[in-house]
């Protein structure tokens, strides 16, 4: 069964250009793509459960909330306590690191992204 | 020369970090850390720091009573006291003492530096041993009679790319209209270099020093520079003075605005270098001048201090009511000519759109003085469109990926402008800055078919 790939951010070129890259993945029916521009938006389906996911893949400067700030409502719900995030981030500064660790974030990932980084992180945390 | 000695005391680690990379970017200096403020007093007796970055509550012993003790035995070493907190009683007390200077968390990056080498220059004249020395370390062909300390940036990523861009429109772009055209020379010519460093994996800095009334910034490559034909274009172009040695190009900047009417008195000194253009050398003649803000400290930003939409509009709303009508008519005008390109795929429609929009955009942001960030990666982008156009244009698959980018990323700009200046709902205006960096980076990869970088850019807890 495909797994669900969610990635927010307020970017569309960013969303265009991950799904360019997982374009593959996507067609061979591996990884179910899902993405949101609003945080807030993602985070109420969340709790409304309207929404799942096997991964979510978040950015970290929005304007309506931090990827930070989202990771860590979303874990504190028990639903996806155990679920993987991956913070996108273009600055690899030690504190952004320690704050995600701190949170409980699965790893982080630099933009710009290569097609490559891109799959071989998401096949690595979903182990398909 | 000795190296100035500059001791960190934070018990946080991450803010010593933090610091470290900052100061980093200083020569001459030599760095250690203490975790708290005994920490600081034993080092301090055994190392004998030149300067102290002092933070205020750690424990065992807080920052004042170190102060305290070590302004005792040591008055010469200089103490600057990083604090959060805005407690007058607190400077009083570390007035009494001897405490220097102040510097307030969130560290506002370019003031710290500043400090810091006003603080060297200080203590290296106390010395005498400026100007012997200072001479001897001059990087730039211009002028050896330089201040002792320089900015060092190490391009080895975006990122740093990045630090630079800002760093060069913080000190150029200014009010003066006449001078956008010069910047946007600037831009590309640096841009252009740093890329092609950075592709070819080479070790790469740009080194700024500065006299009293001049900047020079001086890119050093490992190996001899060779300059393609666009790059003499834009040298060619280049009003100001520039030399091309070997592994090195450097550009000098006045500091000051010239009056328009005197640019022609301005340029009666020429120069004349040996340009190597894959071993031809070609021999170019400039005349000329430019122009640095007066006021660039107006320009400074910081990053590190989030500043909401709300704040940004009201402090500087009826000033830029003009710009962001441009903007709002340009997001138009993007797709306008993102069509035109779509329906008749050319090089000259793509042109258009680079010159037309991709131009135009980065001149009216910046005008808007806080986002440089967004106006270089347009600029960039813009130059890369403009020079790759007869080769994208070849590919129809990839014509079509580019305008389905393009499309995305006007899309992205419409709702910045919304959240910044109609809902005005973000609390940080800077929110876009580096992602569309990365984003027109990555446009660039992809229709360059290069990959963007390798997996140390990737971490897993």
């Amino acid at each position: 069964m495909a797994k669900t790939v969610i990635i927010v951010d307020d970017s569309k070129a960013v969303v265009a250009m991950a799904e360019l890259a997982l374009d593959e993945m996507i067609k061979s029916g591996a990884i179910e793509f899902k993405s949101y521009l609003n945080p807030l938006k993602l985070l109420e389906a969340l709790q409304n459960e309207s929404e799942n996911f096997d991964l979510l893949i978040s950015d970290i400067n929005m304007p309506e909330l931090s990827g930070m700030e989202l990771a860590k409502a979303v874990k504190s719900n028990d639903r996806y306590k155990t679920k993987p995030i991956i913070i996108l981030t273009t600055e690899s500064s030690n504190e952004i690191k320690m704050a995600g660790k701190e949170i409980g974030v699965t790893g982080w990932m630099v933009k710009p992204f290569s097609d490559e980084k891109l799959i071989k992180s998401i096949k690595m945390v979903l182990g398909v | 020369m000795s190296k100035l000695k500059l001791l960190i005391v934070d018990d946080v680690e991450d803010n010593r970090l933090v610091l470290r990379a900052i100061c980093r970017k200083l020569e001459n200096f030599e760095i250690k850390e203490a975790q708290d403020g005994l920490e600081a007093v034993e080092i301090t007796q055994d190392w004998l720091p030149d300067i102290i970055l002092m933070d205020v509550m750690m424990p065992r012993m807080d920052g004042y009573e170190a102060s305290k003790i070590i302004k005792n035995l040591y008055p010469q070493t200089v103490i600057i006291v990083v604090s959060a907190v805005t407690d007058l009683n607190m400077q009083k007390n570390m007035s009494e003492i001897g405490v220097d200077t102040y510097i307030h968390k969130p560290i506002e990056k370019e003031l710290l530096l500043f400090k810091l080498q006003s603080i060297g220059s200080s203590i290296n004249l106390r010395q005498g041993k400026l100007k012997v020395l200072s001479k001897k370390n001059a990087l730039n062909p211009f002028n050896s009679d330089i201040r002792s300390f320089k900015i060092i940036f190490d391009i080895t990523d975006t990122e740093s790319m990045m630090d630079f861009g800002m760093w060069l429109f913080d000190q150029c772009a200014g009010k003066d209209v006449v001078a956008c055209g010069r910047l946007d020379l600037i831009v590309e010519l640096f841009y252009k270099l740093m890329r092609r460093g950075t592709k070819n994996q080479e070790n790469l800095s740009i080194i700024v020093e500065e006299s009293y009334e001049e900047i020079y910034i001086t890119i050093k490559f490992e190996n001899t520079i060779v300059l393609e034909p666009r790059m003499v274009e834009i040298l060619n172009a280049f009003e100001s003075e520039f030399i091309v040695q070997k592994n090195i190009l450097c550009a000098k900047l006045k500091k000051h605005i010239e009056e328009k009417n005197s640019t022609s008195e301005m340029g009666k000194t020429t120069i004349t270098e040996e340009i190597i253009q894959e071993t031809v050398e070609t021999k170019i003649t400039k005349e000329i001048y430019i122009v640095a803000s007066k006021e660039k400290e107006l320009l400074r930003q910081s990053f590190t201090q989030k500043t909401s939409a709300v704040d940004y509009v009201c402090d500087i709303g009826g000033d830029i009511l003009d710009e962001i009508l441009d903007l709002a008519s340009l997001d138009e005008e993007w797709k306008e000519k993102l069509t035109a390109f779509e329906e008749m795929p050319s090089d000259e429609n793509l042109k258009k759109f680079a010159n037309g929009v991709l131009e135009v955009y980065a001149h009216t942001i910046n005008s808007l003085f806080e986002f440089t960030a967004l106006a270089y990666a347009l600029t960039s982008l813009g130059v890369f469109l403009r020079d790759k156009a007869h080769v994208i244009i070849q590919d129809p698959t990839k014509t079509r990926t580019l305008i389905m980018l393009l499309e995305n990323l006007g899309y992205d700009l419409v709702s910045w402008r919304q959240h910044i200046f109609e809902l005005q709902d973000t609390q940080d205006i800077h929110y876009l800055d580096s992602s569309f960096f990365s984003s027109c980076m990555q446009i660039e990869g992809i229709m360059s078919n290069k990959e963007m970088d390798d997996d140390n850019d990737m971490e897993f807890f």
